[in-house]
């Protein structure tokens, strides 16, 4: 036993060689040697200390549970398993970026989530272009029919219904925690302001809401923002204004487009994110009906025309009924009129009124007319019914003071479209006198006085009046409003709107028996303007109403304009018949949804259009410019759904066990060189 | 070295013309003819005469005898007790150069650093038989030993030395650069040659020992325990470096370095030195 244990030792001993002692000459050369590999083991130890203690504080951070956060820029998907998918396919969405339109992109990103989505997961499809329209009734899990609805979706020419949308997804969610995935391109000014509220109530529910942007780096549209046939003479003006959406400067062609198919071409020059009037002169003769003006712009066609009214423009628009032809040409109201309304005769613009006897009022057509003068007419009772009639249309009618016009020739007849019955007629002063009781400065905020205000206003001062006609005590109202006053406080100029149209009553005359009025330098433009204003608004040819695409239509219809016999039929812009309905007796009102811009036509067939119907898409959709982003709501309301949050734990767990082993590894070669040395 | 090889110098030191230089402490075996008798009688000083001949062209030889220069193994020359050793060849070199440069006519001086048994450490550049046979006594009575210092040996030698001397340094140079190579720059201020002879053992830089063993040093007994094996590529790479120090420094200090393995003829040493090389 004892050489059992003693044996190993010595031969370990035998083993060991004796340590020899050398004389050396190069010691210095040795103390180098080892204050090298020193210096080298110190950096090691030192890098083996913090390799440990790395791993250590790793330890026991991990033991903490630490989680990071941090602000991502839309809320975390994938987490419910309930998701309704809102594809906006509103009018901007056909802005076309590369070779494909926003919504082609909206969709294929949307079939891109869907295929993201776990077996099992639930789905719906709402569009919101025009009017939201959920395509499920409720959430469901057949994929595959989500992939169809969404490849179904289609361009509309409707805004965007955001909100809507949002509502359409609260009620799919049953008001439970879901996702919303928005495809939009958060374009225009309001859209996404808008849905704030309904986004709150979302959100109040559990939901996040996931906007995917779909937009171009630099949206760029142009559009014709508003058109419309001006006051104005014969041949007036068609003024439109063309907004440039973009950031480049840009010289764009605009086309007026004419009921007679007649076009009229002009450029304008629109600066970036600015909009131009253009004013263009219409022909003398042409016909009533919807006119268009169209801008060439690649980027987004749909906005590019803008549909308008435009009534029968052509001669003959002033009658005038002469109550009392003068002895000589010089004494009568036509003599002036003439030369106030068509100082240069018609040829040059001016508009030469048709002048009519009493009798001529049965010629009065809403076609052709659009101003009656009634010049001291004594009883225009039998043609009352027409003249209100004419009037309501859309019709001005001025009537002016005389010597004929009494309280019983008009007062009960014309009740309808006087501003108060007529009194006794009143001097203002001496008749035999020269002069007369000058009118009052009047106010340039009035429509008809505005075109006085750089200069002239005072001319008008000079119209004096010596004898007037004078109205039963009345007050103001929005109808029937005190244009103009004598000195010292008498009505000269009253209006009173009746139905669409207007009447002016002046309570001198046209011509010199009660006042210096015709003679006056303010007397032509005057007269201009106050047939310009009153003959500017649509009259005859049927009613005109302005509607928007993809917005279901309720529009009255004022009774007797259309025939029910036969059966009307409204019209499209494809001239294909489009789906209506007529409500009510004494008014009717007109239901339809307008899929198309464009002219719709309802009236009977074979005969001219009763009512004229301009369709255009929402001029805010043109906007194609990111206002303001939906994340950026969805923060402001709940920003914690932002945050993303990652748990430590695990990969500090890893980290330590990796570091544990790099140092176990490292600490062998360590010490297998080290005993090598050694 | 221009007058090296012919020995040109010789004529001058013969003429009556000769130019005095300055006055010298009498050394034994300095010529008793040099001995200015006047000096003697008024100060009861011994000093010596020393002509422009004798200082202007001198070359000194330095030795170095520390302990370090004791070891060595590979000198072909041997030498009881010290062959094999760095100081054998070095003492060897010294005689060798010595006998040369005497025989060309050059005052020839030597100066020993650290060592024992030197009674004279700083033996003036003369010529002469004579001469050359108090620098071969002198080297022979020579033991390695004690700590070296070439700056304290060198010191003294710079002021001796004109423009055209020649220093001769043979030394493993075994201590810190930057010790002794400010009195490089001494000399090459002065316009001095200065010469340096590397003695290295190749086997001792090697550290071709098999075992791990304990390493001494002569010079102050400092013991080291190193296994050679295990730290043999460290040692190369420090060895390395160390060489690189000093021909660098001496170069750059304007002198010229000659590396001498013991191993080599020293001829091959000494004829690069007469070539220029270095």
């Amino acid at each position: 036993m004892g050489a059992l244990i003693v044996g190993p030792i010595l031969a370990h001993m035998a083993r060991q060689k004796p340590v020899q002692r050398i004389p050396y000459g190069a010691t210095l050369l040795l103390r180098r040697m080892v204050k090298r590999i020193r210096r080298k083991r110190r950096l090691r130890d030192l890098l083996l200390l913090l390799i440990r203690a790395l791993a250590v504080i790793l330890l026991v951070l991990a033991a903490a549970q630490p989680r990071l956060r941090w602000e991502g820029d839309v809320p975390e998907f994938g987490q419910s398993g309930r998701v309704v998918f809102l594809i906006d396919n509103s009018l901007s969405m056909g802005q076309v970026d590369g070779n494909k339109s926003l919504l082609s992109r909206a969709r294929e990103a949307a079939l891109k989530r869907l295929k993201q989505l776990p077996i099992g997961a639930e789905v719906a499809v709402v569009e919101f272009g025009g009017q939201a329209r959920a395509l499920n009734d409720k959430l469901h899990r057949n994929l595959q029919r989500a992939r169809s609805d969404i490849d179904g979706v289609q361009l509309s020419h409707g805004g965007t219904d955001l909100v809507g949308a949002l509502h359409e997804a609260r009620v799919l969610l049953e008001a439970q925690p879901g996702e919303v995935l928005v495809f939009t391109d958060e374009a225009g000014p309001v859209a996404v302001d808008e849905a704030a509220l309904e986004l709150e109530l979302l959100l109040g529910n559990g939901a996040s809401v996931i906007p995917i942007a779909v937009g171009t780096e630099r949206p760029r549209n142009l559009a014709i923002v508003s058109a419309e046939y001006g006051e104005g003479l014969e041949g007036g003006s068609i003024t439109m204004e063309v907004m440039n959406y973009g950031p480049d400067p840009v010289e764009a062609l605009v086309t007026v487009g004419l009921p007679d198919n007649s076009e009229i071409p002009v450029f304008v020059e629109l600066n970036p994110f600015e909009s131009a009037e253009e004013q263009v002169t219409v022909p003398p003769e042409v016909p009533g009906g919807v006119a268009w003006a169209r801008v060439k712009d690649p980027h987004l066609s749909l906005d590019d025309t803008r549909y308008f009214h435009l009534p029968r423009v052509g001669a003959s628009r002033v009658l005038v009924v002469d109550g009392d032809p003068g002895a000589t040409a010089v004494a009568s109201e036509i003599y002036f009129l003439e030369r106030a309304l068509a100082p240069w005769g018609a040829s040059r613009g001016g508009v030469l009124p048709e002048v009519k006897t009493l009798s001529g009022l049965a010629d009065l057509d809403e076609e052709r007319h659009r101003v009656v003068i009634l010049a001291n007419v004594s009883d225009p009772g039998p043609f009352a019914p027409k003249l209100v009639d004419f009037v309501r249309q859309g019709g001005g009618l001025v009537i002016s003071g005389g010597e004929n016009v009494t309280n019983e020739g008009y007062n009960a007849p014309l009740r309808d479209l006087l501003p108060a019955s007529l009194r006794k007629r009143r001097n203002l002063v001496d008749l035999s006198a020269r002069g007369g009781v000058p009118l009052a400065l009047p106010s340039i905020e009035e429509p008809l006085f505005k075109a006085f205000t750089r200069g002239g206003r005072s001319a008008l001062t000079r119209m004096t009046a010596r004898r007037i006609l004078t109205f039963e005590a009345f007050k103001e109202s929005e109808n029937v409003r005190i244009l103009a006053r004598w000195e010292g406080g008498h009505p000269a100029l009253v209006e009173r709107r009746v139905g669409r149209g207007r009447v002016l009553v002046w309570t001198s005359t046209f011509d010199l028996g009660w006042g210096n009025a015709p003679i006056q330098a303010a007397f032509m433009p005057l007269m201009q303007r106050i047939v310009g204003l009153l003959g500017g608004g649509e009259v005859g040819g049927g009613e005109r109403i302005e509607v928007a695409v993809g917005e279901p239509v309720v529009s009255p219809i004022p009774a007797g304009i259309l025939s029910m016999e036969p059966e009307p039929i409204l019209k499209g812009p494809d001239g294909q018949t489009v789906p209506f309905q007529l409500e009510g007796k004494e008014e009717l009102v007109l239901r339809f949804y307008p899929k198309l811009p464009g002219a719709y036509a309802l009236g009977v067939d074979g005969a001219p259009p009763s009512v004229w119907i301009a369709a255009n898409v929402a001029s805010e959709e043109s906007d194609v410019r990111v206002t303001k982003r939906l994340a950026t709501v969805e923060s402001e309301i709940a920003p914690e759904l932002f945050m993303r949050e990652a748990r430590l734990a695990q990969p500090l767990i890893w980290g330590a066990i990796g570091l544990g082993l790099l140092q176990a590894v490292f600490a062998r070669i360590l010490a297998r060189r080290e005993h090598e040395a050694a | 070295m221009d007058g090296l090889i012919t020995g040109s110098h010789r004529a001058r030191r013969l003429g009556a013309n000769v130019e005095f230089a300055e006055f010298k402490d009498y050394t034994p075996g300095d010529p008793l003819r040099d001995l200015d008798w006047k000096v003697l009688a008024k100060t009861n000083r011994l000093v010596t005469r020393r002509y422009q001949a004798e200082t202007e062209l001198a070359c000194h030889i330095v030795v170095d005898a520390s302990g370090d220069l004791g070891t060595g193994v590979s000198a072909s020359h041997s030498r009881p007790p010290l062959e094999g050793s760095k100081f054998g060849y070095a003492v060897c070199m010294a005689a060798t150069l010595a006998a040369y440069l005497e025989r060309h006519g050059e005052p020839v001086g030597l100066h020993v650093v650290a060592g024992e048994g030197v009674q004279y450490p700083h033996i003036p550049a003369r010529t002469g038989k004579r001469h050359l046979a108090q620098i071969f006594l002198a080297l022979a009575s020579l033991t390695p030993a004690g700590q070296a210092s070439l700056a304290e040996t060198l010191a003294p030698i710079a002021p001796q030395t004109r423009r055209r001397s020649l220093v001769l340094v043979l030394s493993d140079f075994m201590e810190e650069p930057e010790q002794w190579l400010m009195s490089v720059r001494a000399f090459a201020a002065r316009k001095t040659d200065f010469v340096a002879f590397q003695l290295a053992d190749r086997k001792e830089l090697s550290l071709s020992f098999d075992t791990p063993s304990i390493f001494v040093s002569p010079e102050d007994g400092a013991e080291l325990i190193v296994d050679p094996i295990g730290a043999a590529e460290e040692f190369e790479e420090v060895v390395e470096r160390f060489m690189s120090e000093v021909k660098n420094g001496i170069r750059k200090e304007g002198g010229r370095h000659i590396m001498t393995w013991t191993d080599r003829p020293m001829e091959m040493a000494i004829g690069r030195m007469i070539g220029g090389q270095g």
